[in-house]
């Protein structure tokens, strides 16, 4: 059987394919349907004869085979130094063989490329900076998630979550609908306490765009009217899209392209019909990556950034704390030992470090601070990124992964961690299950919000 | 043969050298795409240049990074050796002498006793290359024959030189077997693995750029490696 | 007064007496029970996979998993289905437990939610180290109606509502509390028992009280009872007022079972969720595990 009725080489593309692929329990038929999907070796040389050129060639080819990759990475250090997880065989005994091969590969590889891509490599990017040839096998292994999804042998919910971005624009079946009602039901549960608080919706020439998770959306709308808080205290001129809000992007973790095309367009769609100053984005690593790193390359922008300036929230955050729009009332400042866990996807690959620096010196008590080891552009992954934390067929091995983190952590003695990041904040959570540690994590909103000095305007009176 | 080697067969080695290079350099660059590489080359020259620049030097100072800092043994054994292979070819005296009379220049020139003391932390750094080789796991299985070979190539004309240095009674034959190889080794520098003496620079620049213009150059004070 | 309750329940023991209150009053007030249970969150990042609240195991809550679980709840409450006849429905949602009771209440806006105490599990489980607060902190601080809680065995009743106690502190949450109260004893023709606790802990107090002080306090307090509550029941006669001295949350507990109370109502006025912060938890949580009657949480925001 080449093509199955629900693993095939189609993308999902509308509600009823997306009904009848999520019906399929943990992915059970579908799993069983990739056993017996055919490769398309045609497709896969024309994909590598347009798309792999000079750099990613090079790359391959290049690469001295001097090992200084292994140590780099979490997986081979967590896995008893297991020889075929360093960096460089994961991808020259994956995609280096399918292009020395010119595409004849069979169904058994792709089963073994798939478990390569998406259980030994989170996309990181950490071995990139410890190759003396600047080789980035995370770039590589992304670039083998596309080849692997177009042929089909691409993990269930992965498939999954880019279907909801081709169908709903968002992670999840939330419609533009349900984001504004849930933004408004925020601002009736939280007005009381806050008085004059609302959320703007699709205000034209804001200072700023805000967008989120879909998953703040459908299960933490406390996000959401957290960042209208202290949007509000801060006295920001802000608005939210009603269409074009949700900043992620399964799609790019899925390696499917074109959904990460139509999603990052609805987003410069928002931007460019509602005319922000710019745009803040919600505290989710990936999605700043997608929406703001990758996102203008994938919708064609020869200048590489979005149509208005983004940042993160992290950002906005250390901005509003330095020129005092935002005040921490400074005995409310975090007295206890607390960690910072960088995010790769906007620390390692968007230059944030210092910026996060920057707001724990505001917002924990001289010396509550320690920093893991190592730190900032060098820190490891969570255990999590890349679309791990999400599969179901590889969370033994996820699990196994957190254990960097977690000692990373212990080694701190934080019993806070704060995670300005949704796939790092849910490896924590999880790490904190499965292993038990005693720790605390949370986003920025929810600390802030205990600390801020409320202005007078916005206090309750009673 | 000697007339043959040191004649038409040295400026062949010398062109397929530098031609087979350019075309290496050429080609990368042509072959680079901003849409496909996902890096705005153009619209962040400045940018661009600075990091390609911060990644090509700081790659260059032994323990200039944190790599190099974290695997001090190889990063001795690495410039040695690297350090050894280019400056004992290029410095040696009887090779100036050589230049000077076949394309009319010559460089500086090492002192004779520091190059028999390169030349044999050359041989030796490769030994102990090879030997990682076969001793880490983590390097044994992504060792291919390749890597031996052009070890082997980079090698040779370190041994057959040293020869010459220590064996006079048979020094012609040497000598022939030198030129010999180190011509193959010029030849061959294109063609294999051996080209990253310019697709080094040129991949360190790319990324460099990546992570200059893209990855957070543009924030940020530039990677630190 | 209660055309809509909202019942929700683990479907374990931990919300037996919840339920069997729920029921009771759907029975004799002739309402209409949502029965309404969450999965839990997802485990994972985007995918259905949920611990399951009895068995603890992970499941996919898809179609099937969840119609499957509203038989099971079905089956649970089988015998005191028989009270509502066929006025009620069954509600499985997926998600953080307070918030999609939120959200159910949004949705169904309910006279009255019901809710047990915890379930255990959930105590353990990191979901709630991290949403800090208990479900019911959560819920009775946001809810637009009051939520009715049950935590222990003698404080599930049989009949209707006769004896009311209305704790108050003369706070703004406070009187709406009190209109709910008064409200709610008008309609069912109950007894009010307005009363205060004078707190003279010394942390309260920041002193040991002099017992002048205390009778000075007590006086105080009545003066502002009848002067803020009284005009406003002008036709309504059964009330009784008392000020005690005391912990407050222990006075409360004794006042309401020396009057055979069998409803405590109080305002809710946590800002946000302090139960984290303030390790033996508010007033109202301390009444909540103590009282032999349900106890009933006002918020401002309740609509009147």
């Amino acid at each position: 059987m080449p093509e199955g009725a629900l693993c095939n080489k189609q993308p999902v593309d509308t509600e009823e394919q997306l009904k009848a692929l999520l019906a399929d329990k943990g992915g059970q038929t579908y799993y069983e349907e990739m056993k017996h999907l055919d490769v398309d070796v045609e497709m896969l040389r024309q994909t590598l004869g347009k798309s792999l050129k000079s750099r990613l060639r090079t790359w391959l080819s290049m690469c001295a085979r001097c090992g200084m990759c292994a140590d780099s990475c979490f997986f081979y250090r967590i896995n008893d130094r297991d020889p075929k997880q360093v960096p460089a065989y994961k991808i020259q005994s994956t995609l280096g063989e399918i292009v020395r091969k010119n595409g004849k590969v069979d169904n058994a590889f792709m089963h073994m490329a798939m478990e390569t891509a998406w259980a030994k490599c989170t996309c990181c990017n950490r071995c990139a900076m410890y190759c003396p040839h600047g080789i980035d096998v995370g770039v590589m292994i992304s670039y083998l998630r596309g080849l692997l999804y177009q042929q089909g042998f691409v993990p269930w919910e992965m498939k999954v979550g880019a279907g909801m971005h081709r169908v709903y624009r968002a992670q999840m079946d939330v419609t533009p609908e349900d984001f504004v009602d849930t933004f408004e039901w925020m601002v009736e549960e939280y007005e009381e306490d806050y008085p004059g608080l609302n959320v703007p919706v699709d205000k034209d020439d804001a200072d700023i765009l805000y967008t989120v998770n879909a998953r703040e959306v459908k299960h933490y709308p406390e996000d959401l009217a957290e960042a209208a808080i202290l949007f509000n205290i801060a006295g920001e001129n802000w608005t939210v899209p009603s269409k074009g809000w949700e900043l992620t992007s399964l799609a790019m973790f899925a390696g499917d392209w074109e959904a990460c095309r139509l999603q990052v367009e609805s987003v410069y769609d928002a931007m460019e019909r509602l005319k922000p100053k710019r745009m803040v984005g919600t505290e989710c690593g990936h999605a700043h990556r997608a929406t703001v790193v990758e996102g203008p390359y994938w919708a064609g922008r020869s200048d590489g950034l979005p149509p208005v300036k983004s940042i993160h929230y992290v950002e906005w955050v250390a901005e509003a704390l330095r020129t005092g729009n935002l005040k921490i009332d400074p005995e409310k400042r975090i007295k206890e030992p607390v960690t910072i866990q960088d995010s790769c996807n906007y620390i390692r690959n968007h230059g944030l470090r210092d910026v996060t620096r920057e707001i724990m010196s505001y917002i924990a008590e001289p010396g509550y601070f320690i920093d893991m080891t190592p730190n900032g552009e060098h820190n490891y992954c969570c255990g999590g990124g890349g679309g791990f934390n999400g599969i179901g067929l590889y969370r033994p091995q996820r699990n196994k992964a957190l254990i960097t983190k977690r000692d990373q952590i212990m080694q701190t003695g934080a019993s806070l961690v704060i995670a300005p990041c949704h796939n790092c904040w849910d490896a924590i959570r999880d790490l904190e299950e499965e292993y038990q540690i005693g720790i605390r994590w949370s986003f920025l909103k929810p600390l802030l919000i205990d600390m801020v000095i409320v202005p007078e305007h916005m206090k309750p009176k009673e | 043969m000697h007339a043959f080697l040191t004649g038409p067969m040295f400026y062949i080695s010398i062109a397929v050298l530098v031609i087979g290079l350019l075309v290496r350099v050429v080609r990368y660059v042509r072959g680079l795409d901003w849409k496909l590489d996902r890096v705005a080359y153009r619209a962040h020259r400045k940018a661009g240049i600075k990091g390609a620049a911060r990644s090509i030097f700081k790659w260059l100072v032994p323990f200039g990074t944190r790599s190099w800092r974290v695997q001090p043994v190889m990063t001795v054994v690495f410039f040695v050796f690297h350090i050894g292979v280019l400056a004992v070819p290029l410095f040696l005296l009887a090779h100036n002498m050589f230049l000077e009379e076949k394309l009319g220049f010559s460089f500086f020139t090492l002192p004779a006793p520091a190059a028999e003391i390169l030349s044999w932390a050359v041989l030796a750094a490769a030994l102990v290359l090879v030997l990682r080789r076969i001793a880490l796991p983590e390097v044994r299985i992504l060792t291919t024959f390749h890597d031996y070979f052009i070890l082997a190539l980079t090698a040779a004309p370190f041994v057959t030189g040293l020869i010459c240095r220590y064996d006079p009674a048979n020094y012609d034959f040497w000598l022939l077997v030198h030129i010999a190889a180190g011509e193959l080794l010029l030849i061959l520098i294109p063609f294999t693995k051996l080209s990253h003496v310019v697709t080094f620079f040129l991949s360190r620049a790319q990324i460099g750029m990546d992570f200059g213009i893209k990855r957070g150059g543009m924030k940020g004070k530039g990677m630190a490696w | 007064m209660f055309d809509r309750i909202l019942l929700a329940t683990s479907a374990t023991e931990a919300c037996d007496h919840a339920a069997r209150v729920a029921f009771n009053m759907a029975e004799r007030y002739k309402s209409y029970l949502n029965i309404f249970h969450v999965l839990g969150l997802p485990t994972r990042a985007y995918s259905q996979d949920v611990i399951d609240v009895k068995t603890r195991e992970r499941v996919t809550a898809d179609e099937e998993y969840i119609a499957w679980v509203k038989e099971e709840i079905r089956g649970y409450y089988e015998r005191l289905l028989e009270k509502t006849g066929e006025n009620y429905g069954i509600e499985v949602a997926v998600g953080a437990p307070h918030r999609e009771i939120l959200r159910a209440a949004r949705n169904n806006d309910p006279d009255l939610i019901v809710m047990g105490g915890s379930t255990g599990h959930m105590e353990d489980s990191a979901y709630k180290k991290t949403t800090a607060g208990s479900t019911f902190q959560r819920v009775a601080r946001a809810a637009h109606c009051p939520v009715l809680v049950v935590t222990r065995p003698a404080a599930s009743f049989w009949g209707g509502f006769s004896r009311i106690v209305l704790g108050t502190d003369f706070s703004e949450a406070s009187d709406v509390a009190f209109e709910y109260a008064l409200q709610l004893a008008r309609a069912l023709d109950c007894e009010l028992f307005l009363f205060h606790a004078v707190d003279i802990s010394a942390m309260a107090m920041g002193k040991v009280m002099a017992q002048d002080d205390i009778e000075e306090n007590l006086r105080v307090a009545r003066r502002r009872m009848r002067s803020r509550y009284v005009p406003k029941m002008p036709d309504f006669e059964s009330y009784t007022m008392d000020a005690w001295e005391g912990l407050p949350y222990v006075e409360i507990t004794k006042y309401a079972r020396e009057k055979q109370a069998d409803l405590i109502v109080m305002a809710h006025h946590a800002r946000r969720d302090v139960s984290e912060k303030v390790p033996m938890g508010s007033t109202m949580e301390q009444v909540i595990v103590r009282a032999a009657c349900p106890v009933l949480s006002i918020n401002r925001g309740v609509k009147k």
